[in-house]
């Protein structure tokens, strides 16, 4: 090949090339800018739960309704007990939900933390201190209940907590105060009727909460957040078919969504206690005698009347194992 | 040169009978130099010239967007999240500035998604995200201000996803914008200083007027004249152009320099401040609405606290490494701010998880750690300011110091071509 020919060659390699790279540099462009702008929907941080271990396991068998200690009368501050230590703290450490409309929420109209929960507080720290203001609410995320009892941060959980058996080899639970059940929240629209019928569908719970057994249990899969309201978030925007947890709280979700409803049986017995270190069994009697005359004295059907609604059941009965 | 030499001992050898076709080659061969220093002086003029040109026309503004998509971007989250605190009824201020963040961004975007070129795929692909997202995010604050209205608790939960979505995906996206935009800027500007192409144009430039000297000596001895006007004009025209084009160089170098060491460089240091001191901002109030004690936000900001410094290796230490410029903070001032929000912010935790909740948002709203904000981002964004400005301003005149310098070298090479042209048939014509 001769000079020029050999030059001229080389510039018809060269501009072929140079075409084939833009073209390819066009083409990668376009793919990318394709798959930046389709598909993308802002989520939150949510979890595919593996199927818990829980489920699994060999659960620790218990009366769990009738685990707490008996109260020796009506609740009294002796000295040396975990109250009086309270009590010379100056104010009650609760460790509360703040985002469980009607059980545990900040109210955004007068920043309080209002709900059933919390006036079950108020009356513990009336109790002790004979006024009911004196508590300092921690709200906490329903993966952090059982650490921040043990490890001393609250002196009591009230945070729409179950009593579970596993739970009580942790933590010691009071008497049940407020009997809720396992059930499912979807939008309205929604043929489902029960969570049997989500199998295959992502439904969503809270980190830490014992509503992701049944999800795994129905063969749905379970995503998990760490609110409730973020799984609300994640409903409204059809990230997942459904919720399902107590019916406590999905009454509190749906009380912010007309479009939702609640479908299909209790799926299980959730009975609720506030949770207390196992080394302070005098406030556990203490409180159990607080909620006996809860009980008795018609504030806890004023409660459940105020938060919850009319008709107002009997309060769940008192069951101790000592 | 050597050819030149040769040519010369050759007429010199040939004696009075070659001189005139010695004569006619040395034109030819002060012709071709001529030329030649032309071309080797206007393209480097050329090259030096576009380069500071594109560093002030395209660099600097598109660093300038990729910066302030990035703080507004900041500063719409830590508003929102902050006028959020207020429950329903948002301050109208708050509610004002994070509109005009969202609409600095957006046109900062679209701005930036016009100028970008062929060859940025990477910083083209984040600002398509960014547009993307920027719908996305508004609309999901919306809704949390609309449930936040009602006295919803899904309003924060909403606000978690909106805030969830710009830290995670649009500010990592406005910072490689940011970051490519910068190495682009600082690439531009080192093409308009560096000194090689300059270094062997000024030297060709050199011998030209060597041999120019060399071969009006040569002339002077063997036509017994003592000064050939139109070989002078020719070394006159190479040593004005040899010292325009160094002159130029200098100058422009000095103040391109100059752009970047008082300029986009300590304005890159306050505005990672900036942007650093505005997430955490966000995170404090995400605590408070988020209202779980320590969470992950408060572990969020401590990390941004961090990254703050002072100390050695941190943002405020970068800060107070810059150059004193009128206008700007000093790197004392503002650290001193810094430390007293930090301290503002401890109080506000520990009154927090005293529970007083109301007077830690109270404090974050309005008081204590709001104000010892406020004066921390005023003094960051002055800073920014102030350095931003100088670099316009040097780089301008970096750039107006190129101004005229290709046409300058290619007149002079042609004016020494026609000189020398002039000088030279004018001592030919003797010999006819």
């Amino acid at each position: 090949m001769n000079a020029p020919r050999r030059l001229a060659h080389t510039a018809v390699t060269l501009a072929a090339a140079v075409a084939v790279a833009v073209a390819v540099a066009v083409a990668l462009g376009a793919v990318t800018a394709d798959a930046a702008s389709t598909g993308r929907v802002a989520k939150p941080a949510a979890v595919v739960a593996a199927r818990p271990a829980v489920a699994s396991s060999a659960a620790p068998s218990c009366n769990q309704k009738a685990s707490s200690i008996r109260p020796s009368g009506p609740p009294r501050v002796t000295a040396g007990s975990f109250m009086a230590t309270i009590k010379a703290r100056g104010y009650l450490i609760a460790g509360v939900d703040q985002s469980t409309y009607h059980f545990g929420f900040l109210n955004p109209l007068d920043k309080q933390i209002e709900g059933f929960d919390i006036d079950m507080i108020h009356a513990i720290a009336k109790a002790i201190f004979g006024d009911p203001g004196k508590v300092q609410f921690k709200a906490i995320s329903d993966n952090d209940r059982i650490g921040d009892i043990r490890n001393g941060s609250v002196d009591i959980v009230a945070h729409t907590m179950t009593i579970t058996c596993e739970r009580l080899q942790q933590v010691d639970f009071s008497s049940v105060y407020f009997d809720a059940a396992q059930r499912v929240l979807v939008q309205s629209n929604s043929t489902a009727t029960s969570l049997t019928a989500l199998r295959g569908q992502k439904v969503c719970a809270t980190k830490g909460s014992d509503s992701l057994g049944e999800i795994a249990k129905a063969n749905a899969i379970p995503v998990s957040v760490p609110y409730w309201t973020d799984c609300l978030v994640m409903l409204q925007q059809d990230q997942v078919a459904a919720i399902s947890t107590d019916d406590t709280i999905l009454d509190g979700l749906a009380a912010q969504d007309p479009f939702t409803k609640l479908i299909g049986p209790r799926l299980t017995d959730e009975p609720y206690g506030l949770a207390i270190a196992k080394q302070h069994p005098d406030f556990v009697a203490f409180v159990n005698g607080v909620l006996q005359q809860l009980r008795t004295d018609g504030q806890w059907a004023a409660s459940y009347a105020h938060w919850i609604g009319n008709p107002v059941p009997a309060p769940p009965p008192a069951q101790y194992g000592s | 040169m050597s050819a030149t030499a040769a040519l010369a001992r050759e007429a010199i050898r040939g004696g009075e009978r070659r001189t005139p076709d010695a004569l006619r080659g040395l034109l030819a061969v002060l012709a071709v130099l001529s030329l030649a220093w032309g071309a080797v002086a206007a393209l480097t003029a050329e090259q030096h010239a576009s380069a500071a040109a594109d560093v002030v026309a395209v660099s600097e503004p598109l660093s300038l967007d990729a910066e302030q998509i990035y703080q507004s971007l900041s500063d719409a989250e830590a508003t929102a999240a902050n006028a959020f605190l207020g429950g329903g009824l948002e301050p109208a201020a708050a509610r004002q500035r994070y509109q005009a963040d969202l609409a600095a961004a957006a046109k900062r975007i679209e701005a930036a998604s016009a100028m970008v070129g062929i060859g940025a795929a990477r910083t083209e692909g984040d600002l398509t995200k960014l547009s993307a997202d920027l719908p996305v995010y508004a609309g999901v604050v919306e809704t949390a201000r609309a449930d936040n209205r009602l006295g919803l608790p899904l309003g924060a939960a909403y606000l978690r996803q909106a805030s969830d979505l710009l830290s995670r995906q649009m500010l990592p996206a406005a910072s490689d914008i940011y970051a490519n935009e910068d190495a682009q800027l600082t690439s531009a500007s080192a093409q308009a200083t560096g000194l090689p192409l300059m270094v062997i144009a000024i030297l060709i430039g050199l011998a030209i007027g060597y041999v120019l000297l060399r071969t009006s000596r040569w002339l002077a001895r063997h036509t017994h004249r003592v000064l050939n006007p139109g070989l002078l004009v020719a070394l006159a025209a190479v040593v004005v152009s040899l010292v325009w084009l160094a002159s130029a160089f200098v100058i422009g170098r000095g103040d391109l320099l100059h752009a970047q060491q008082y300029g986009s460089g300590p304005a890159k240091a306050f505005a990672r401040a900036d942007v650093a001191a505005l997430q955490a901002h966000a995170d404090e109030s995400l605590t408070l609405i988020d209202n779980s004690g320590t969470d992950q936000y408060q572990g969020n900001f401590l990390t941004q606290q961090d990254l703050l410094g002072p100390g050695t290796g941190t943002l405020l230490a970068d800060v107070a490494a810059a150059p004193a410029v009128a206008g700007a903070p000093s790197g004392q001032a503002v650290t001193d701010d810094a430390r007293a929000w930090f301290t503002a912010h401890a109080a506000l935790r520990a009154q927090d998880a005293g529970g007083g909740h109301p007077a830690a948002v109270n404090s974050a709203l309005s008081g204590d750690s709001a104000t010892r904000f406020a004066a921390l981002s005023t003094a960051l964004e002055s800073g920014i300011t102030a350095h931003q400005a100088v670099f316009a301003s040097s780089a301008h005149s970096g750039r107006d110091a190129f101004t005229g310098l290709e046409i300058g070298m290619i007149v002079a090479s042609l004016a020494m071509v026609a000189s020398c042209a002039w000088g030279l048939t004018r001592r030919l014509a003797e010999y006819r």
